[in-house]
């Protein structure tokens, strides 16, 4: 299967000047088309730093991030504009809705931007919210829904454009168990029938349990990875637990 | 930490705010010396004759500034203190004392204030000297203009701003007593609630704006000021509700034609103009009429300006012209005419008129202090009426017969209603006689006189009635250079001082020009305050809500909207800002030049003047759209 995101030593530092702060040191990683990874680490660990550099919203201080055989270097920013608009789902940690647009407005808007026609965008507004459930908020304003509702429109916007790749930021962090194996399962859906690449950042084992591998980051560095392989999803759920207490020091903060 | 030290943190943190504030506070002292040094220079009062009267005309001028440095001044100060509310509210929140808290804003802003009045009146000294030089040209003086510091003007200046700046200074010194906590906190999030349009408000923009536009043509009373503050409350509240409710209902409405609102960024500038608007009602109201009155003023001003010889030659259709008393005097007054070798007689004309009473209440016309039926009307033959005609060069071969006449405008006849067709009766000794308007003239005949109505009637009706009124004879002049016979004019004016109507066209020229130097000088300064503060405040306002936009714009790029959308979208989006409050103060402008000055806006040397203005005004307006889109585009599209 052909590779869809490559970093190749990919550094990012923050600050300039006597307060500078290595956030990502020198990662590699490949992740191929369809593949469905789940990324954790200790709260701080640069884990949203990588989702950003990777949806190429921030610029590695070194390194090189080459997405569908471009290097995101050599992208003019209109390109980049273009991929992200096109090719990327992201569901923020911070679910970044625009608070003058309603629910509805927010999760078409990928679709407006794309000029799809009004038909065929009602048509897929109205399955993403039948599957988040939040058909019955679409006129709202997003001051108005709760968190675990903004984080589903989030979703919601992140998949309606059916991109190829997608980045979830601890998509499931504001949801009930029943709305988070809900999200889980149509990731998972859209890892194995559309081929769609995801990967997703997350706290909890269960919803890595989900993922056919999972890579843990301390400190900005790659600290282990696991693979699901054969397993069943049971088996996984423990050994990423075991990772997570080896991982020591942040384990307080994980769970 | 001391308080000083606090307080200088606090610019320091928030230093774009302090020197927007800072800026306009200068900007109005400048604006403000600078008009009043003119009102004290002594070049001015030199070269400009009439002095007295028109320093009443600056007087007037200038308190309309102060109303509108004061309006300004204040605007920034609640737009500055609404900036920092949050940050007071985080010093008493630290515990700071609230009467420190308060003493410290007043201090910042009385020594804001004091450096601002400092530096406003170094520059408006350079200024002042500036508009003196431009208005001692438009009065054709030749004063030249010395530097000095008028020592009057900064006293004036002084006690001017020590007002406002101490009731600024009070005002935030109160600040931290009149609000909760809570509330300086949120003070941010102020009139950001999503707008819905009330489709009763949004037709009622559109009835009040007609209304007031109708009665302006069609007045529904005779006392003046009840109609006029008819039709001011009309367009103003129409204006409120127009951006309040009609712009908001129609953007809502342009969202239900989906194809076109869900597509590309359509979604984006639409929902973020009717977010706009309904916060930004008042400043935009405050735009448009604000606009529509500096246009208006320039153009009353420029208009007048561009149009005095015009005025001159219709105050004095001829060069010389005097009634006749007796022969010495005639022969007298030849002679001082004659010997103006630099200007040339081009016609002489002896001119018979015939002054009886008339009843013309079948007019529109009602002159000022006359019954209609009973006016004093002059009556000319039309044969005299033909010779007149050519030598003031018009093409006219007229005939009359019978009861026939042509009718002569009345300078002040604003009506625009066609004499011809009415009939008005002229009261003689023997009996009364109705003639009949075949023709109009706009041009007028001889020296304006009250009640200036003059009737060109057949050389029959003119000798039957001259047989019962004696007429009296107008000796009148054509020379050449009419515009430069000063010499000549001050030697007849002290001939023929007394009952004569002399009239000479170089006394009502200058006369003209001095008056409508003036006039376009005032209303073009008062014009470019105007101006510069509208732009001023859209461009604040842009930019404040260009930081507020920020954090959407960046949530935008980040799912894939280039820089060059966002620029797209954000040059609509200000554009409409701009354009809108413009277009309605051109429409308010246009209707009351029409209604209230009677312009007749398709004639020629109206419409030029005019237009000129406009495009003036829409040029630097333009400039302050280019340079908010630029502002505006750094600061979300980093
Ligand atoms: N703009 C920034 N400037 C400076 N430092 C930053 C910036 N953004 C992130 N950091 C720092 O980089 C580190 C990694 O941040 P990041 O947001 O990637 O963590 P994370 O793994 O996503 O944590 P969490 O699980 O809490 O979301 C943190 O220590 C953070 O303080
Ligand atoms: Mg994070």
């Amino acid at each position: 299967m052909k590779t869809i995101v490559e970093a190749k030593r990919m550094k990012k530092i923050y600050g300039g000047k006597g307060n500078v702060f290595t956030a990502l040191d020198e990662i590699d990683l490949t992740v191929r088309e369809g593949e469905f990874v789940g990324i954790m680490g200790p709260s701080g660990a640069g884990k949203s730093t990588l989702l950003n550099v990777l949806a190429t919203i921030d610029t590695p201080t070194s390194g090189d991030v080459v997405i569908d055989g471009t290097s995101i270097i050599n992208m003019k920013e209109e390109q980049l504009s273009a991929f992200r608009r096109d090719k990327l789902g992201f569901i923020f940690q911070d679910y970044n809705l625009l608070d003058t647009l309603t629910v509805k407005e927010n999760i078409l808007l990928p679709l407006a931007l794309a000029k799809m026609n009004v038909a065929e965008l009602e048509r897929r507004v109205a399955i993403v919210a039948d599957k988040f459930a939040i058909g019955s908020i679409l006129e709202k304003y997003p001051y108005q829904i709760s968190g675990g509702q903004k984080q589903r429109t989030a979703a919601a916007r992140a998949i309606v454009a059916k991109p190829s790749l997608i980045l979830a930021d601890e998509p499931t962090g504001a949801l009930d168990s029943k709305s988070a194996t809900d999200l889980l399962e149509s990731l998972k859906d859209l890892s194995e029938q559309d081929q769609a690449t995801i990967l997703t950042v997350t706290h909890d084992a269960f919803a890595a349990s989900y993922c056919g591998r999972v890579l843990f980051i301390k400190d900005g560095k790659l600290f282990t990875e696991l693979v699901k392989g054969k397993g069943t999803r049971k088996e996984f759920f423990n050994k990423v637990l075991d990772v997570l207490a080896a991982l020591g020091g942040g384990a307080s903060d994980v769970i | 930490m001391t308080l000083f030290s606090v307080t200088r943190k606090n610019i320091q943190g928030n230093f774009k705010n302090y020197l927007i504030y800072f800026l306009s506070m200068i900007f109005s002292v400048v604006i403000y010396y600078t008009f009043v040094s003119l009102q004290y220079s002594e070049e001015i009062q030199k070269s400009i004759q009439s002095w007295e009267t028109m320093r009443s005309i600056f007087v007037q001028a200038s308190i309309m500034l102060i109303l509108f440095v004061t309006v300004f001044i204040l605007y920034s100060n609640a737009f500055f203190t609404k900036k920092r509310k949050k940050e007071v509210g985080l010093y008493s929140l630290l515990g700071v004392r609230k009467k420190t808290i308060g003493k410290m804003l007043f201090y910042e802003n009385l020594i804001m204030g004091a450096i601002a009045v400092l530096i406003g009146v170094l520059l408006g000294t350079l200024l002042s000297k500036l508009f003196t030089m431009m208005l001692l040209k438009l009065l054709s003086s030749t004063i030249n203009v010395s530097f000095s510091i008028s020592f009057e003007a900064v006293l004036n200046t002084l006690i001017v701003f020590s007002i406002i700046i101490l009731f600024t200074s009070i005002q935030a010194n109160r600040l931290i007593y009149r609000f909760k906590l809570i509330e300086l906190f949120h003070a941010e999030q102020e009139g950001e609630q999503v707008a819905k349009a009330s489709v009763g408000a949004a037709a009622g923009s559109i009835i009040l704006i007609a209304f007031s536009y109708w009665i302006v043509f069609h007045p529904i009373t005779e006392q003046q000021l009840v109609q006029l503050s008819l039709v001011l409350f009309g367009i103003v509240a129409g204006t409120y509700l127009l951006f309040r409710s009609l712009i908001v209902y129609l953007l809502r409405a342009s969202q239900k034609n989906k194809s076109r609102y869900y597509r590309g960024m359509n979604l984006i500038g639409t929902t973020q103009l009717i977010y706009r608007f309904k916060g930004n009602a008042r400043t935009l109201t405050m735009i448009s009429l604000l606009s529509s009155v500096t246009l208006c003023a320039i153009s009353v001003g420029y208009g007048g300006y561009y149009n005095i010889e015009k005025t001159a030659r219709n105050w004095s259709p001829f060069s010389y012209s005097y009634i006749s008393k007796n022969e010495v005097f005639d022969h007298q007054a030849d002679q001082i005419i004659l010997e103006d070798k630099e200007h040339p007689v081009q016609g002489k004309l002896d001119i018979s008129v015939i002054q009886v009473n008339g009843d013309i209440s079948d007019l529109e016309y009602v002159p000022y202090g006359y019954a209609a039926k009973s006016v004093p009307t002059r009556l000319i033959a039309v044969s005299t009426y033909n010779q007149i005609a050519k030598v003031l060069n018009r093409e006219e071969n007229l005939r009359l017969s019978g009861n026939e006449a042509a009718a002569i405008r009345p300078w002040q006849d604003n009506t625009f209603s066609d004499y011809v067709g009415h009939t008005i009766t002229l009261k003689l000794s023997e009996e009364n006689h109705s003639i009949k308007f075949v023709k109009m003239f706009e041009e007028r005949v001889l020296g304006w006189v009250s009640p200036d109505i003059y009737v060109v009637v057949s050389d029959r009706l003119y000798t039957d009635i001259a047989k019962q009124v004696k007429p009296f004879v107008y000796q009148a002049y054509k020379v050449k250079n009419e515009k430069s016979t000063i010499e000549t004019a001050k030697k007849l004016e002290k001939l023929l001082a007394k009952d004569t109507e002399l009239s000479t066209f170089y006394t009502m020229y200058t006369k003209e020009l001095e008056s409508s130097g003036i006039d376009i000088f005032l209303l073009g300064f008062l014009g470019l305050v105007f101006l510069a503060a509208t732009g001023s405040i859209i461009y604040f306002k842009q930019l404040n809500e260009a930081y507020s936009d920020q954090e959407r714009y960046q949530i935008l790029r980040k799912i894939g909207v280039s820089k060059r959308e966002v620029l797209t979208t954000l040059s609509k989006q200000t554009l409409f800002v701009f354009l809108l409050p413009l277009v309605v103060g051109i429409l308010h402008c246009t209707i009351i030049l029409k209604a209230i000055f009677g312009v007749n806006l398709a004639e020629k040397t109206i419409m030029i003047p005019i237009f000129m203005v406009m495009a003036a005004y829409v040029i630097i307006y333009l400039g302050y759209y280019v340079l908010t889109v630029k502002s505006s585009n750094n600061i979300v599209n980093k």
